[in-house]
């Protein structure tokens, strides 16, 4: 299969970054520096990601809106045209399709933004065009990253968290939103595929640090958000995830449902944990979690954590396990001591 | 990628370099540290463990994989670059010199003659 590229393909190569296979497309690994340079970067400035890899679904007359309530779980009737909001895709069986991030961007133009490989399962229930193509969406993250872009753009620097605007950034017709997967705040932006080299420039002049998927998952994994594939997916529900707040019981029918509900009667067999282990050694994907000698749950992901300088990770254990209890990881064979602890693993500072 | 002519270098990464007494000194390549991008946790052998050339003498982890790190030669750990335990990046900065990983009382010092050397090595990571 012919990877899918970035209209900013040439912008990574010319930068010296490594790009590597991502949901079909050839993405950035990490720039030069290096994922803990860029990592540090987003948590202590700001960085920008080319998460152009995420689909975008348009959707857009008089039906749409009805589409979207009854494919999602999240109820739209919660926010209103120019917001944003994180939703699920189920399956029938209460399983996690797709985690989504709907823009509202006006009264009947929904951007439906699915991961990168799952934009056919959006398209099959949600009327919409596949515009995926014809844009970049470049995400500008950090304390620093509304500072830094104002110098690009002021207005764009200024939408609110969760807003969702049409934005001119130099003279292109963006819409921006106040959305993220870093813990930090920030803003997405996405920009006609003709435009993005330009923009992508203005906003490395700016001193924003190009950041790469490496970065971009040690920093999500810090902020404890799931990542499809590893804590959301086929046989996990929302529920066991510890999304129930992604779910709109009050707003009728939706894919998915019925499964969902007779799950939350019955209580969840395994819940979504932090936990956190001594050492640097990071736990990985697939690691075991022990109690004793009994294996009790299994880690979805997991890393090094630049910020703490210690191995983190999610994992499934039973809902008995609480926060503070101590758990082992079975690192190869080798146990490793490691306590359950609350997420976000690093939370940014109140402001 | 850079590759010194003084030592000698397996088909996995390592580099291998003695010294007058017969002691090897090991670490793994420049190449390798660039694959495998930032390390983040070297577990280290023990001193007094014994090696097999080709058996495994410890792990190196980056943020993104996990990779196994193979005795050049056979022989006795004697010492161990404790420093990379709290400065694992030090295999990154400088894979050749502080970034070392231990050293081998070998068995037999001149089986490192049938490794490859820096030119060998070089073609293989040319490829």
């Amino acid at each position: 299969m012919t990877l899918r590229r970035s209209p900013l393909d040439g912008a990574h190569r010319a930068l010296g970054a490594k790009l590597v296979p991502f949901g079909g497309w050839d993405m950035p690994l990490a720039y030069p520096a290096g994922t803990l340079a860029e990592h540090r970067a987003c948590r202590t400035g700001a960085v920008v990601f080319d998460v152009s890899h995420l689909g975008t679904v348009r959707a857009t007359g008089g039906d749409a809106l009805d589409a979207l309530q009854a494919a999602f779980t999240n109820d739209l009737h919660k926010i209103g045209p120019g917001q944003a909001q994180y939703t699920h895709l189920l399956d029938d069986d209460g399983s996690v399709l797709d985690d989504i991030i709907v823009w509202w961007v006006d009264e009947s133009d929904f951007h439906v933004m699915p991961n990168a490989s799952n934009t056919d399962r959006v398209t099959a229930v949600v009327p919409g065009d596949d515009v995926t193509a014809s844009r970049a969406i470049l995400a500008v993250q950090g304390p620093d990253a509304r500072a830094r872009l104002a110098a690009v753009s002021a207005d764009a620097a200024a939408v609110p968290r969760f807003a969702v605007r049409r934005v001119d950034v130099l003279g292109a017709d963006c819409v921006v939103a106040g959305t993220g997967y870093t813990g930090e705040d920030g803003v997405e932006i996405a920009v006609p595929a003709a435009a993005a080299v330009d923009v992508w420039q203005a906003v490395l002049d700016a001193a924003v640090v190009p950041a790469g998927l490496g970065a971009r998952d040690t920093l999500r994994l810090e902020a404890g958000l799931p990542l499809h594939g590893h804590e959301l997916g086929p046989g996990i529900t929302p529920l066991q995830a510890g999304l129930s707040w992604v779910v709109a019981w009050g707003k009728g029918e939706f894919r998915g449902r019925a499964a969902l509900e007779a799950e939350r009667e019955r209580g969840v067999s395994r819940r979504l944990r932090g936990l956190e282990v001594d050492g640097r050694q990071p736990p990985r994907a697939g690691y075991p979690v022990l109690s004793g000698d009994e294996v009790i749950g299994e880690v979805t992901s997991g890393n090094f954590s630049p910020t703490l300088e210690r191995g983190i990770a999610l994992a499934f254990v039973p809902p008995t396990v609480d926060i503070g209890d101590t758990v082992a990881v079975d690192a190869r064979g080798k146990p490793m001591p490691a306590r359950i602890v609350k997420t976000p693993f690093v939370s940014r500072p109140a402001t | 990628m850079n590759v010194p002519d003084d030592r000698r270098y397996t088909n996995d990464h390592e580099w291998a370099r003695a010294d007058d007494a017969g002691r090897v000194r090991v670490g793994i390549t420049d190449y390798a540290q660039d694959a495998l991008g930032d390390v983040v946790f070297v577990q280290l052998p023990e001193v007094g463990a014994t090696v097999a050339a080709g058996g495994s003498l410890g792990e190196v982890e980056s943020t993104k994989s996990v990779s196994d790190i193979y005795a050049p030669i056979s022989g006795v750990v004697a010492e161990i670059n404790a420093e990379l335990v709290d400065a694992p990046q030090r295999l990154n900065d400088d894979p050749y010199g502080d970034g070392w990983i231990c050293v081998i009382e070998a068995a037999d010092a001149a089986a490192l003659d049938g490794l490859l050397d820096a030119a060998a090595y070089s073609a293989l990571i040319a490829d």
